[in-house]
């Protein structure tokens, strides 16, 4: 019985449903078969084909990466604003209130109502840290780091990352190919650190750490070896010192033999503080993941189907939100 | 993965201008994919021959394999993960994306195709499947951002060629054209250059001239390429009114392949006598007797010439042209035997049927029955229309007789009896029952006054005639 439940949950790998999740102040906001909606709040018409989300403290952006299209929704009122993007928008951000969409095929960031700004070849990834906007375009390998609406430098460091974090002192590009992440950083935009990272890792978040004592937690998705490798981003001279030691390589650190095993693989995960979650995409499966144990939280999930609340895990099955502690 | 995958790129612009495959060519593709193994054999077996039935305007049957196609690759991406490969899952991904694109499911080839480029954005295949996704589902900006991204990562000559065509065409389709002529120029020159002869030896020394949509080795691979990309630029150069131009890259076209229905087609549009597009016409319907844009040229063509419906040699080219001639001059009911008897051949035939529909929507534009003196205008539209008359227009058709002047195409005379049998009014075709004699004796080198009841419709010859009862016949004045 149980391999045949397994099967099922194979076969319904749900790569094209169209269901995106995010977290915002007022609850969790799901877009939806061409819709947008805050249970019990509001419901209002979205884009046809959603495939990105981001939130601020009022506002949600849901991207239609295949129409050039993007709508704004405030989340008091349900105030819909529809814009109509350049080429691909792949990704949105928020930024002191401020609208950011990267459109990858026309090679821009778009600050909505303000800028385009113009980047380097494949532009992927857009993260935010100390006020300034950082994209890794793939092709290019090139990290840009944007200010006022300005590329204000940009560092070559090398193609091909399939994922890309910052926080405030680093930035942490992933690589498949050569199972290494690469630690930027931010102050000099030098490559400062390379670690390893499993087999072909594909995506990666900042889980936890990062305190003055503490050098911040990586976890990495790593879906040839069906693991999530944890191991510790850079640690500053400070923080080395006070701990007593310098971090070696993947699994001399804090975290060795603490990695999850999953039975199809994972190439997704997600952190919320110490929480975590992790994905496969090519199954539709949602793992809880600890530094013990993961577990399967639900199959048939669409990717960004899913979010870390502040109570607990949100994903979208059966045409509804579920939130399980 | 590496030719099939070339190829695969190709196809989406193939479908409006294979060759036809016959029956008998679809037959040896099926059997040799019976016996083929593996994924990509696979895959590139069911896409080869849903692009071939797609070209033979077969959508259903072009659609099936296609489903096939995607059914294949969503099973080896599960396989992929659970082993762990995740280049081979990349792949597998890439070709979902092709096939959902294939299927017109937009959303989840964009999906499968992002999928894809998660896992190898440093492989130019990937990117070029993506691109020709894009460009199968109608989004050439997306198609021209990531074959731009194929063209910077390939590295042997032949993928670079490859990919540059794939930017070519998603340029064309975006409407930037002076980039895309430049680089088809630049592709064809290289194709035909000192770079390739090695390659061309192998094909002089192969034979080969197939064009596939999906096939295996460099070999296959450059022959498709150097064919679509001197297509693309003919076409180009005959748009931009470059006609000298276009006819010579057409004629270079052929000269790989004398039977290319595009560049035969192309030669037509280009022939500067009649008699010269006649020929090109019949040799591209030989060719492709089912594509649509050649179905439109020819039939422009006719109207614009007048010229008689086309000997038939009994091919399905011939008999296409023979029924769309047949239209062309209000034959419906000819028309409709014509597509009936190619219908029994290829039901599942797209083209036909959008023809055999026209031929019966002909009949329902009868308004009026024909007044006591028909106008040859009327006289056509009851013969076209004769089927869908109404049966109360039916009934007042048998009431009513009609009088014109009647050319008579021969005539016994004996006895001061005159035999008629068949002639034209108006150039209206018609003919008797049977034979029947008059008294008197009539010439019929000039037109006599016939009174006549209309019966219906028939054939007289090779053409549509209306079946008249003769009431009398008056010498014409």
């Amino acid at each position: 019985m149980k391999k045949l439940v397994l099967l099922f949950a194979l076969l319904a790998a749900p790569l094209a449903t169209a269901q995106l999740l995010i977290d915002t102040p007022r609850g969790v906001v799901a877009a939806h078969d061409g819709r947008v909606e805050l249970a019990d709040r509001w419901r209002v018409d979205g884009v046809a084909n959603a495939t990105s989300i981001a939130a601020s403290s009022d506002r949600v952006a849901v991207l239609d990466a295949l129409h050039n299209e993007a709508v704004i929704v405030e989340l008091a009122s349900g105030r819909v604003t529809r814009v109509a993007t350049a080429e691909t928008p792949i990704a949105a951000l928020f930024v002191s209130g401020e609208l950011y969409v990267l459109a990858r095929d026309a090679r821009v960031l778009q600050h909505v109502g303000g800028a385009s700004i113009p980047l380097a070849a494949d532009p992927a990834f857009v993260r935010a840290a100390n006020g300034r906007l950082y994209v890794y375009s793939r092709v290019d390998g090139v990290l840009e780091e944007i200010e006022r609406d300005r590329v204000v430098r940009r560092a070559t460091i090398a193609p091909f990352a399939s994922d890309l974090e910052v926080d405030g002192a680093n930035a942490y590009l992933l690589f498949p190919r050569d199972a290494r992440v690469r630690v930027v950083d931010l102050r000099t935009l030098r490559v400062s650190d390379t670690l390893a990272a499993g087999a072909v890792p594909v995506d990666v978040a900042l889980a936890g750490g990062g305190s003055a004592l503490t050098a911040p937690i990586l976890a990495v998705a790593d879906p040839s070896a069906k693991r999530v490798w944890l191991t510790e981003g850079t640690q500053s001279m400070t923080q080395a010192v006070a701990r007593g030691f310098l971090r070696g390589v993947l699994g001399l650190g804090l975290f060795a033999n603490r990695s999850s095993e999953f039975p199809t693989g994972i190439d997704r995960v997600v952190a919320r503080g110490s929480r975590w979650l992790a994905y496969d995409s090519s199954s539709g499966t949602l793992y809880r993941v600890t530094r013990q144990k993961s577990t399967v939280v639900a199959t048939g999930i669409a990717p960004g189907a899913y979010a870390l609340t502040a109570g607990g895990i949100a994903f979208w099955q059966n045409g509804r939100v579920r939130i399980v502690p | 993965m590496r030719r099939v995958l070339l190829l695969l790129a190709l196809s989406s612009s193939l479908l409006a201008e294979s060759r036809i495959a016959s029956d008998f060519e679809l037959a040896q593709m099926e059997k040799q994919l019976a016996t083929a193994h593996g994924f990509e054999a696979q895959l590139s077996g069911h896409a080869n021959l849903g692009d071939v039935r797609a070209a033979r305007n077969e959508p259903s049957l072009a659609s099936r394999e296609y489903r096939t196609a995607y059914d294949l690759a969503a099973r080896e991406r599960l396989d992929a993960r659970r082993d762990a490969q995740l280049a081979r899952y990349a792949t597998a991904t890439s070709y979902a994306a092709l096939a959902a694109a294939k299927l017109h499911r937009d959303a989840e080839a964009f999906a499968f195709a992002e999928e894809a480029v998660r896992y190898a954005s440093d492989d130019a295949e990937t990117w070029n499947l993506y691109a020709s996704a894009m460009r199968i589902l109608g989004y050439p900006r997306k198609a021209v951002s990531a074959a731009r991204n194929a063209v910077t990562l390939a590295k042997k000559p032949l993928d670079v060629a490859v990919d540059q065509y794939a930017l070519a065409t998603a340029l064309l389709d975006s409407g930037e054209s002076a980039e895309a002529e430049t680089l088809l120029v630049k592709l064809t020159e290289s194709l035909r250059s000192e770079r390739f002869a090695s390659l061309r030896n192998d094909v002089a020394r192969q034979e080969s001239f197939e064009i596939y949509s999906s096939a295996h080795g460099d070999v296959a691979a450059y022959v498709s390429l150097l064919n679509r990309a001197q297509l693309r630029l003919a076409r180009l150069y005959e748009e931009r009114g470059r006609n000298e131009l276009a006819r010579r890259t057409y004629e270079r076209v052929l000269d790989a392949r004398s039977d290319d229905a595009t560049a035969l087609a192309g030669l037509a549009r280009l022939a500067t006598s009649s008699d010269e597009r006649e020929r090109r016409f019949a040799e591209a319907f030989e060719a492709n007797p089912f594509d649509r844009e050649l179905v439109a040229q020819y039939r422009a063509f006719l109207h614009s010439s007048a010229r008689a419906t086309p000997a038939s040699n009994g091919s399905t080219g011939s008999e296409v042209r023979r029924a769309i001639a047949q239209l062309v001059r209000g034959e419906s009911r000819a028309a409709r035997e014509t597509l009936d008897a190619l219908l029994a051949k290829f039901p599942a035939n797209e083209t036909l049927r959008t023809l055999r529909v026209e031929a019966e929507h002909a009949n329902a534009s009868i308004a009026a029955l024909p007044s006591p003196n028909p106008t040859a205008a009327e006289l056509r539209a009851l013969r076209d229309g004769y089927d869908a008359l109404a049966p109360e227009q039916r009934v007042a058709l048998d009431a009513m007789t009609f009088t014109s002047l009647a050319t008579f195409e021969s005539a016994q005379v004996a006895n001061a009896q005159t035999t008629l049998a068949s002639g034209t009014i108006y150039g209206v075709a018609f003919r008797f029952s049977e034979p029947t004699i008059f008294a008197g004796t009539f010439d019929t080198s000039a037109p006599l006054r016939l009174t006549y009841r209309i019966l219906g419709v028939t054939r007289a010859g090779d053409e549509d005639a209306l079946l008249l009862e003769p009431v009398r016949v008056e010498g014409g004045r």
